[in-house]
């Protein structure tokens, strides 16, 4: 293992890793900008200068690499490299370059969504100098849109082609490329071949500047506003690790989180966008029980009081059927204790089915990333929590027999087929849990009103069988109660247990009790990273490098 | 080295305290006709001086738009978090293309210290002479983007209550 | 006396009090307007001309106001209070002769309303009983700050009183009267008749025990904002408070009156004999008593917003140990040269 120095400290480094990837694992900061862990090397921004010992000029710490000299050769008897980071030359010439670098650049902060997570701003201010000696006109370009989410601001461009080798690399797709040569050169695509793959908009991610802006956050807020809450992706069984920004219970946009065991560096538009699609819902604000054709709200109190009268009757009674509706969109923890009410609490009265699993095509990378053909996050957890799953509930459950229902509802968008909606109509008496007016919960006769996606908390299972953490990223509105409370307030009044679980730790706690899988597998140790399932020994091993921007 | 402090030792005519007495009476009587300081306030109104921080005004340049480009610098200067601005992208073909589409102050909560307008990068916000806006609600103390239009509309040739040039 | 004398005392007596209450309006005013002044301001000036009518606005003010009675105040006393302090007030000036006489349908008219041969005891009794009123006001309050400032007024009365007392001593001795009539013709003649001249000591003397008298500033111990909120009207709001407020003016008026009576000749005018120029004479006297009456009641105004307020033990320093003795001395003087002289 060669052994070099950077500054002040020894570093043991794997043979063949770059100075500048030894630094950021050491936590010694060089300024970069077209390197990215992901993709590979080009050294065209020039910021990661650095000066190493013997070497007559400065060279780029991104592209190069550590090696073993033989030992008459080592530097002071023992380094394999000496790195010089903060020598006066090596900080005369990082103002140099980033005086290139803002030669053109418009230095309109004030409205660019970038500012306050800009590497340039950041940069400036730390390494650059206060004034231009710039006296030129600056080149001026218009805005172009590179996709349908992706507008380019050529001005702030630093022409670092973490775009262009990202739709190489990653997406596979090709559509960026640098045009031209020199001060005219910019990044363009191709007029028959718009920006528009499923990982466009990780381009706007990992632009260090402002030059690519997403067309859904443009112009929306300002970084500094936001709150970013860890969570992950609910919108296929990848679970992606994601950065939920949100100001005042409003989610403004999604970022890709690292995670090398679960999506690496990227996330797809699926995902990214995918939040909107609860904005526009219409809105469940309080419990709501059928009357004359319509809803009118109902008291929780008075909901329970409801369930109580015609669920216990059930218990007594002897042709009624319970059917329960389980969701692979709720938590671990909400099956849990869906699967306990069902199972311990109506016993043989009892059947659990769900709707039909959201499959849709399987989307594949060839640098690895995956969109999931099964587009539920929690199929899994379903699977472990509810094991005597009906997988064909309409033809186990017989026409004419006295039914009673409690659903959970999936989502905004699914959709209901015939076969489906004659089945509730059916039911004698239909709960729904839900957060939103869907065609299911049209149906209902006592609709409870659980949290929405962006509340939920709880853990997830992913379709490696990674339990993962689920994180609200925007409060409870007031009504609202999470979803194991309430199931747990229907085994309190239905079955007379006295269950009293404070907190979704609680009940984490408890499901780790009763299932082994998911022993030890608390919010606290999983943390924000996720560990797999107890019984899985190897998940695919972390490969990729940290990075810091 | 010490220094030797003699205090004023006071003497038998300052002890009969009648003369300090007759001096005190005879400031009090000078006062009496001196010229009065006194703004007959609603009637005459007080001039405030250059740099005088008021009610706010937002800036626009002489075509008619608005100098802001909702870059939020103030509202995060605000040490009474009393701006809220929502951006949007601008109206006009030229110039900046993010402008605010709301720019809301809370007035009762400002304690004009004039931090947004030393933060404005666009010499946006500016606060004004004009110190007497009171109002029966809460409501009405609450500017929005017009009304901040309106006020540069009222203050950008003159001082507010300065009068002289008019009539 | 006949029945013409009684109405003609009736007249005069609502003559008097409808001349000291407009002169308490006529304070409260001055007060305001040149306390404004000594301070660069301008003052009430809204109400009717220069505003004149602000005392009227005030007295409104003061009728509209809710008339609050803590619920802890001892009832009868505390709504005595104000009338035990506000009636010696204006009966101090029955005694006070405002001019030389008037010979009206071949009836000479004294302008007093009483001359009665103890007017200067009569003047003394009737201030000390004013003092109940604090006393009783603070009492009755049953609060700390109207106490404390009850318990201060009487205190302080009782030291000013005999210094008062006895720098009067010096003028009666001169005077060989305790009539004030007869206090005012002895001062009669030429300027240096008046006793403020021949009596420059007990004249100071006087003066700033009337000063204590009157809980005026700089011995407002009784009332100090600062300390004691209000003093002894802390609790009394509305009309009741106005009484406070009025007597503490009437109390002046009276004050100084008395002070002009007894060392500026009362409403003599120097060198003239105002005797024999008949109903005029009785007309310029009068105005002269009001004109010097108005100079000390302006000197009031003048001092209170001159001088702060003393210290409690300063004041009673002041009373005890410097105007006392300087009071005593000044008797034996006085006595001492009439011996000689006599
Ligand atoms: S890219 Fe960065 S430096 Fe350039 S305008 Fe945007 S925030 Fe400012
Ligand atoms: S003057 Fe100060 S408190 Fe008022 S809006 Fe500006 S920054 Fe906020
Ligand atoms: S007023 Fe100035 S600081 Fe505030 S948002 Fe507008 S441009 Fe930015
Ligand atoms: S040249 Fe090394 S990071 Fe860009």
């Amino acid at each position: 293992m060669p052994l070099i120095k950077i500054d002040d400290k020894e570093i043991e480094v794997e043979k063949g890793i770059t100075v500048l990837q030894a630094a950021i694992d050491e936590r010694i900061e060089i300024p970069y900008y077209c390197y990215h862990p992901a993709l590979s090397i080009v050294g065209s921004c020039r910021m990661c200068l650095v000066e190493i010992e013997g070497m007559p000029k400065l060279q780029v710490s991104c592209n190069t690499t550590i090696g073993e000299l033989p030992p008459e050769r080592k530097k002071d008897g023992k380094y394999d490299m000496i790195v010089r980071t903060q020598t006066e030359i090596v900080k005369r010439e990082r103002e140099n370059v980033l005086e290139f670098l803002l030669l053109n650049h418009p230095l309109d902060c004030p409205v660019c969504d970038q500012a306050g997570e800009c590497y340039l701003q950041d940069y400036s201010y730390k390494y650059g100098r206060a004034h231009s000696r710039f006296l030129e006109e600056k080149r001026v370009r218009k805005n172009e849109y590179l996709g349908s989410n992706v507008i380019i601001n050529h001005n702030r461009c630093i022409m670092c082609t973490r775009c262009v080798r990202f739709t190489r690399e990653i997406s596979g797709t090709n559509e960026l490329f640098v045009q031209a040569r020199g001060d005219v050169s910019k990044i363009s695509i191709f007029e028959d071949k718009s920006l528009d793959n499923m990982l466009a908009g990780n381009v706007i991610d990992i632009c260090p500047v402002g030059a690519l802006l997403s067309t859904d956050y443009i112009h929306k807020n300002r970084f500094w506003n936001l709150e970013a809450k860890k969570s992950i992706c609910t919108d296929c069984s990848v679970g992606c690790n994601i950065l939920v920004y949100s100001q005042n219970n409003r989610i403004y946009r999604l970022n890709a989180r690292e995670n090398h065991n679960v999506n690496g560096y990227f996330i797809c538009d699926i995902g990214r966008y995918g939040f909107h699609r609860y904005e526009d819902a219409e809105k469940v604000t309080s419990p709501l029980i059928r009357s004359d054709g319509g809803f009118k709200p109902i008291s929780w109190e008075g909901a329970l009081k409801e369930i109580y009268e015609q669920f216990s009757m059930s218990m007594s009674g002897e042709k009624q059927q319970i059917v329960g509706i389980a969701s692979p969109f709720h938590t671990n923890e909400s099956l849990f204790m869906f699967g306990r009410l069902m199972n311990n609490i109506f016993k043989d009265k009892s059947i659990i089915g769900k709707l039909p699993f959201i499959e849709d095509y399987e989307i594949h990378f060839d640098s690895g990333f995956r969109i999931s053909k099964d587009r539920s996050p929690n199929r899994k957890g379903l699977l472990d929590f509810c094991p005597n799953l009906e997988d064909e509930i309409l033809q186990k459950v017989k026409a004419g027999e006295v039914r009673l229902c409690y659903a959970l509802d999936d989502g905004v968008d699914r959709k209901l087929d015939e076969e489906w909606e004659s089945f509730f109509k059916s039911q004698r008496f239909l709960v729904v849990q839900t957060y939103a007016m869907t065609p299911l919960a049209k149906l209902a006769h006592l609709i409870l009103l659980g949290p929405s996606p962006m509340e939920r908390e709880g853990t997830m299972t992913n379709d490696q069988g990674r339990i993962q953490w689920l994180n609200p990223s925007v409060s409870l509105t007031n009504k609202t109660r999470p979803d194991w409370e309430i199931i747990m307030e229907f085994m309190n009044t239905v079955g007379k247990r006295e269950l009293k679980y404070t907190s979704v730790n609680e009940v984490n706690l408890e499901m780790g009790e009763r299932f082994p899988d998911y022993r030890g597998r608390t919010f606290f140790k999983i943390g924000y990273q996720g560990l797999p399932k107890k019984n899985i020994t190897t998940s695919r091993p972390s490969e990729g490098r940290q990075a810091i921007q | 080295m010490a220094t030797v402090v003699t205090s004023y030792e006071p003497t038998f005519w300052d002890k009969l305290y009648i003369p300090a007495l007759f001096q005190g009476l005879m400031l009090t009587l000078k006062h009496m006709f001196k010229k009065k300081v006194t703004i007959q306030y609603p009637d005459e109104k007080h001039v405030p001086p250059e740099g005088y921080r008021g009610l706010h005004r937002l800036n626009k340049y002489p075509d008619g738009r608005i100098r802001c480009v909702a870059c939020e610098m103030c509202a995060a200067a605000c040490p009474a978090h009393c701006i809220h601005i929502v951006p949007g992208p601008s109206p006009w073909e030229e110039g900046k293309e993010r402008y605010p589409v709301r720019f809301d102050i809370d007035l009762l909560r400002c304690i004009f210290c004039g931090f947004c307008e030393m933060a404005c990068p666009e010499k946006a916000i500016e606060l004004t002479e004009i110190y007497d806006f009171a109002d029966y609600s809460r409501e009405g103390l609450w500017i929005d983007k017009a009304g901040l239009l309106e006020i540069y509309e009222l203050t950008k040739d003159k001082n507010f209550y300065d009068n002289s040039n008019e009539e | 006396m006949d029945l013409i004398d009684f109405i003609i005392i009736c007249i005069k007596v609502v003559l008097v009090f409808a001349a000291t209450m407009l002169a308490v309006m006529g304070m409260i005013y001055a007060e305001r307007r040149i306390s404004a002044f000594i301070q660069n301001r301008l003052g009430p000036n809204r109400v009717g001309p220069k505003g004149l009518f602000q005392p009227l606005a005030d007295g409104l003010k003061f009728l509209m106001k809710e008339d609050i009675i803590p619920t802890a105040v001892n009832k009868p006393l505390y709504l005595l209070a104000p009338a035990m302090l506000l009636i010696p007030a204006l009966m101090t000036f029955a005694v006070i002769p405002f001019g030389s006489s008037l010979t009206l349908f071949g009836r000479q008219i004294s302008l007093q309303v009483a001359n009665i041969n103890i007017g200067v005891l009569y003047i003394l009794a009737l201030t000390s009983v004013g003092v109940y009123g604090i006393v009783l006001a603070g009492w009755s309050s049953n609060s700390k700050y109207p106490l404390l400032g009850g318990l201060r007024s009487s205190a302080q009365l009782i030291s000013y009183e005999l210094s008062m007392g006895l720098a009067i001593v010096a003028i009666v001795l001169m005077t060989g009267s305790l009539r004030l009539n007869d206090i005012v013709s002895s001062q009669q003649g030429h300027l240096f008749s008046w006793y403020v001249f021949k009596q420059p000591l007990a004249f100071l003397i006087f003066l700033i025990a009337v000063y204590a008298e009157t809980n005026r500033l700089p011995f407002d111990l009784a009332e100090a904002e600062q300390e004691l909120v209000g003093g002894y009207h802390t609790e009394y709001s509305s009309m009741k408070f106005a009484m406070f407020f009025m007597a503490e003016y009437a109390n002046m008026i009276t004050a100084a009156a008395f002070t002009v009576t007894l060392f500026f000749g009362g409403w003599d005018i120097p060198f003239v004999d105002e005797a024999a120029m008949g109903n005029w004479g009785a007309l310029l006297s009068g105005i002269a008593f009001i004109l010097k009456t108005a100079f000390f009641l302006f000197l009031y105004i003048w001092v209170r917003w001159t001088f702060p307020r003393f210290r409690y033990d300063q004041l009673m320093n002041l009373g005890w140990k410097v105007m006392l003795p300087l009071a005593l001395l000044n008797i034996f003087i006085t006595g001492g040269i009439l011996t000689i002289i006599s």
